[in-house]
């Protein structure tokens, strides 16, 4: 037996609540109601989780699930680390060191707001000592919006794009989250500026780093989700769906922003192009494609990247209608890090979305609420950490 | 006014920086191998790992590679906003990060790609002096 589907996803769940929860919630809290959910659904007890993978809170959660792993992996390189974990999982499960393995996510963005961060998953980025960070910590940049402006700028000099070709991708993504009901910006109901937007309110939201408005930058909320993963015999053994690893690939072209050759190409290109060749599948065979969205620019650039549209063409997939409910490329379904929720790492709502649009569980919904079912049974996931610097794909297929 | 805005600590690694900042010289490393200049500063070349590395003076020259304007930033920067920063095409190669002066932040569409800039130099303590890029006239 090959890499290739050594493993499967069996399950995918989030935590109770998430977005904005009214009572505010620990890290921690959102990780566990996640893993106690996703354990409820398969049928897999906690007690026989072999390996943990979490964004640097694995020995925390493992000591708190009272587990011993024979595997720790504790990988935090933005919000592309879940998809990471996936791959790391079906190594270690192809190598045979465990059977069942734990991707668990737990990130208050929202309620550190109030109540601190309080063991919340934190992005390692450079700290005292480190040459990069003290050349770049003089000029005034706030986060991840002040910085990806900057591969906007470049791209629209490069290719002849405008800001506006880009707004076309939190229009299609807003629609798509107002089929999600559990999308923080689903409707007037969930948020009084939810439900349909235009171009024009896109263009004319409140200026963040010119071109980005706030509109083109992704939501800050709370979200725990949890994915289990095994072996294939165990795969095929339990009461939900496996959703098949055929691929998977990582890779990094810089931690700091500085260090990005090109503004207008990622990893994504040589991370995509190890999970296409493992899974023997091509761009041309993907049905859904759920591509990180901390900012308009990101999933245009990663489509490009991934081999979804020409470079200088990705936001023609959004412009043109293509990633839109009722598209032939649904992108993006569950309104994305734009739209549904974005925690600061927004990789694991990637994962989850992609297991329950694959498991065609997504009208059943999980946590009881409904989503939006396409017809897909091969999807591509990309998450993208850091200042478009580490890349995750995965290459999903359906059970037959 | 004293200087209100983030001040680097310098490490050994960085040192030669400052000292040369302070006299107004824009010093980058360079490998003794390859010959090529690498920023930031670095225990190692990052095109052919050699650890022989000195210090040269630079032009102060170089080009704008990308840019955008910041309109919402923390502590002394917050009452600056509008600002550009950019990313700056060294004239020696690679690049090196700025708040850019000389364009009007009101009006990102008159900012060029490729506009020429020279280095100049802060003094936000009394042995720390930041470098700024400054959009000239070609
Ligand atoms: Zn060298």
């Amino acid at each position: 037996m090959g890499l290739s589907k050594a493993a499967a996803i069996v399950g995918a769940a989030e935590s109770n609540e998430i977005g904005y929860p009214e009572v505010p919630k620990t890290s921690l809290d959102l990780h566990i109601e996640a893993i106690k959910n996703v354990s409820n659904q398969t049928g897999i007890p906690i007690s026989a989780i072999e390996g943990i993978f979490s964004a640097g809170q694995s020995s925390e959660i493992a000591e708190h699930l009272g587990l011993h792993p024979k595997y720790i992996d504790t990988t935090s390189v933005g919000g592309c680390s879940f998809e990471i974990h996936v791959h790391h999982a079906l190594l270690a499960i192809y190598a045979g060191v465990i059977d069942v393995a734990l991707v668990t996510h737990g990130e208050n963005g929202w309620s550190r707001r109030r109540i601190g961060a309080g063991g919340g998953g934190h992005y390692a980025g450079g700290g005292a000592g480190s040459p990069g960070t003290e050349m770049t910590m003089s000029y005034g940049f706030s986060g991840a919006p002040s910085n990806y402006s900057h591969a906007m700028v470049r791209h629209n000099h490069l290719y002849g794009t405008t800001p506006e070709d880009f707004a076309h991708v939190p229009v299609v993504t807003r629609d798509w989250a107002t089929l999600n009901p559990r999308a923080v910006m689903s409707s007037k109901e969930t948020h009084e500026f939810g439900g349909p937007i235009t171009i024009d309110d896109v263009q004319n939201a409140r200026m963040i780093s010119w071109p980005l408005t706030m509109l083109h930058c992704c939501l800050v909320t709370d979200h725990g989700g949890a994915v289990l993963i095994a072996k294939p015999e165990i795969a095929r053994s339990l009461k939900t769906n496996p959703v098949w690893i055929a691929g998977a690939g990582e890779n990094m072209s810089h931690s700091n922003m500085l260090e990005m050759g090109d503004f207008t190409a990622t990893s994504a290109f040589a991370s995509s192009h190890t999970a296409y060749e493992m899974a023997g599948l091509g761009p041309e065979d993907m049905e859904l494609a759920l591509l990180y969205d901390s900012f308009s620019i990101t999933p245009a650039l990663t489509a490009e990247m991934v081999g979804l549209a020409p470079r200088g063409k990705g936001h023609l997939l959004w412009k043109e209608g293509h990633a839109a409910p009722g598209g032939r490329l649904p992108m993006n379904t569950n309104g994305g890090g734009l739209s549904f929720n974005h925690s600061g790492m927004y990789g694991m709502q990637l994962l989850v979305e992609a297991y329950r649009q694959l498991s065609g569980t997504a009208e059943d919904g999980l946590n009881g609420i409904k989503g939006k079912q396409t017809n897909a049974r091969t999807c591509i996931v990309n998450g993208t950490g850091g200042s478009l610097s580490t890349t995750g794909t995965l290459v999903l297929v359906a059970d037959d | 006014m004293s200087y209100n805005k983030p001040i680097p600590t310098p490490s050994p690694l960085t040192q030669p920086f400052y000292d040369g900042a302070k006299e107004g010289k824009l010093l980058l490393p360079r490998c003794q191998d390859c010959n090529r200049v690498h920023w930031y500063p670095r225990h190692i070349c990052p095109f052919c790992h050699s650890v022989n590395i000195d210090w040269i003076e630079g032009s102060g020259e170089g080009r704008v590679h990308t840019f955008a304007v910041q309109h919402r930033a923390f502590g002394g920067w917050a009452e600056e906003v509008p600002f550009v920063t950019a990313y700056i095409d060294l004239n020696e190669g690679d690049r090196m990060v700025t708040v850019l002066r000389g364009v009007d932040a009101n009006d990102p569409a008159s900012i060029r790609i490729g506009a020429k800039v020279k280095v100049e130099f802060d003094q936000a303590s009394e042995d720390i002096h930041i470098p700024f890029w400054r959009v000239v006239e070609e």
